[in-house]
């Protein structure tokens, strides 16, 4: 079972009802957000509705929210160490 | 000098288009990366739903009719048919939401 990972590009300001429409049934409600769905026609048909605006990835498996977080967060640039056994 | 009845050319020479036709290559680089975003768009919804075989009519319309960026004639790309324009072409900005809109084809002939 493989899934869509979605993520808006484009804003959906000032398109038409019906494309905004598809945009909120899908959960995108702003720029740069991400969400999965799995791989069937009736989604495919939706990505097809705004496909100006979103970009789309197969992925074998949907992540949370937090994993989407943290896929987005920079390196922090140093580690901490930890004190060696003695 | 400022505010809404400040005396600029527009306004007292009447007819004054300060939009240039043509788009810079710049713009043009950007709209070619735009309908190559939606090509791989469409060849991703086309590539997953073939790994389970299913064909869905809005994916197979488009692949039909629709050429992709690589093989539109530049004029497609960065012009739209207007038929009261002199020689039936206008640029392609003058399309309302030009940048999230797919406009690719137009009339044969012209």
């Amino acid at each position: 079972m493989s899934y869509f990972r979605i993520t808006l590009q484009r804003s959906g300001i000032g398109m038409p009802k019906r494309t905004q429409g598809v945009l909120k049934a899908l959960g995108l409600r702003h720029r740069m957000a991400t969400v999965f769905y799995p791989v069937t026609p009736e989604v495919a048909g939706q990505i097809m509705r705004v496909k100006e605006l979103v970009s789309v990835e197969e992925v074998e498996k949907p992540l949370t929210k937090d994993e989407v977080r943290a896929e987005r967060r920079p390196d922090p640039g140093f580690y901490l160490e930890t004190a060696a056994p003695r | 000098m400022f505010g809404a009845f400040r005396p600029t050319s527009s306004l007292y020479g009447g007819l004054l288009w300060k939009i240039p036709w043509r788009l810079s290559k710049f713009q043009k680089q950007r709209q070619r990366k735009r309908l190559r975003a939606v090509d791989t768009v469409v060849a991703t919804l086309d590539k997953a739903l073939g790994k389970q075989g299913i064909t869905t009519k809005a994916v197979e319309r488009w692949k039909e009719e629709m050429p992709i960026e690589q093989v539109m004639e530049p004029r497609d790309k960065y012009t739209i048919f207007d038929r009261k324009e002199k020689k039936y072409r206008k640029s392609i900005r003058k399309l309302p939401k030009w940048t999230r809109v797919s406009q690719r084809i137009n009339p044969p002939g012209y």
